[in-house]
């Protein structure tokens, strides 16, 4: 915790910023990009949304109190610039944020950079019915295996009520999978 | 596809790709996007905080100028009064040596005039009968 004190305090030295950045940049872009891709989808959008949530870290850094992780608070803006972004589109595309991912999951099979069998496909289309918040916790635990106390911290939620998610999200995307 | 078990099944990867390099340059392409730094937003500020220096001093230096003459003047009207006083109480130096200094101007200056008219000088000669006295021996 200390020592993100100090990393916190360099990015926020216009002596050291640059390197601290690029620092932030090379240890969180990765994490950051897989939980924005697993909710919009797509290269590209994600690609918008990673810049948007970078320039929002860097100029809300000087307002982070440190009450949570660095890691924690860049992955709460980063999800909420993600949703923010897909409800967007849908609305400029006059449709739900729903039936804008189950269109995309549709075409999934058309995108370059995507690289994925029938189940892989038929997964991203039983997560596309879920609810918003059952599809994040979801995505959270099996894409990207992050631990319940993190993800607590991250989307203001009891690990509890975490649990409860998954699992529902569990039984509806296995009903879908024997189904379909 | 029956009895589907998320457990049960190898681990299904999201399937997502990213261009080749794609996050060796994102860095670059995001650091330029950044809003402009504070070093610039700082030297910016610093000049104009010496330029309300310069002119702060500029008016204080103006608004000077009278309090130093009216000052000034002050300085040697109090000059005058201490030196008398001094001379007055404090110097050795006689009577008689003050009124070597003195020319015929000063005399002038201190001159006192008496119109004496007459009656005044009856009047002062009858009330004063002591001055007879003084005058008649």
């Amino acid at each position: 915790m200390q020592e993100e004190k100090e990393f916190i305090q360099e990015l926020l030295n216009p002596k050291t910023q640059n390197q601290a950045f690029q620092k932030l940049l090379r240890d969180y872009q990765k994490p950051l990009y897989n939980q924005i891709r697993n909710i919009v989808l797509n290269h590209d959008d994600a690609d918008d949304v990673m810049q948007n949530t970078f320039i929002k870290v860097f100029q809300y850094l000087k307002d982070f109190k440190g009450d949570s992780k660095l890691f924690s608070w860049m992955y709460r803006i980063a999800t909420n610039e993600a949703i923010t972004f897909l409800n967007n589109k849908a609305k400029r595309n006059g449709t739900t944020s729903e039936a804008l991912q189950s269109k995309i999951v549709d075409n999934l099979k058309a995108d370059t950079y995507f690289d994925g069998n029938e189940i892989q496909i038929k997964l991203q289309k039983a997560i596309a019915i879920l609810p918003e918040k059952q599809q994040l916790v979801f995505k959270m635990k099996y894409f990207e295996e992050i631990k319940y106390e993190d993800m607590s911290e991250i989307l203001g939620t009891s690990v509890g009520a975490l649990k409860a998610s998954y699992h529902h999200a569990v039984k509806k995307i296995e009903d879908f999978m024997n189904s379909n | 596809m029956k009895n589907f078990k998320l457990d049960n099944e190898p681990k299904i990867t999201s399937g997502f790709t990213v261009p080749d390099g794609y996050f060796d340059t994102f860095s670059d392409r995001v650091l330029v996007k950044l809003p402009k730094q504070e070093p610039k937003v700082i030297s910016i500020f610093s000049s104009k905080k010496t330029w309300y220096f310069a002119a702060a001093a500029i008016l204080i230096l103006m608004l000077s100028i009278p309090l130093y003459i009216k000052y000034s003047q002050n300085q040697e009207e109090l000059d005058a009064a201490t030196l008398e006083n001094y001379i007055a109480y404090h110097s050795t130096v006689s009577e008689d040596e003050i009124v070597d200094l003195l020319d015929k101007e000063d005399l002038e200056k201190m001159k006192v005039e008496f119109n004496l008219q007459e009656e005044d000088v009856e009047d002062i000669l009858s009330t004063n009968t002591n001055l007879e006295q003084y005058i008649t021996n």
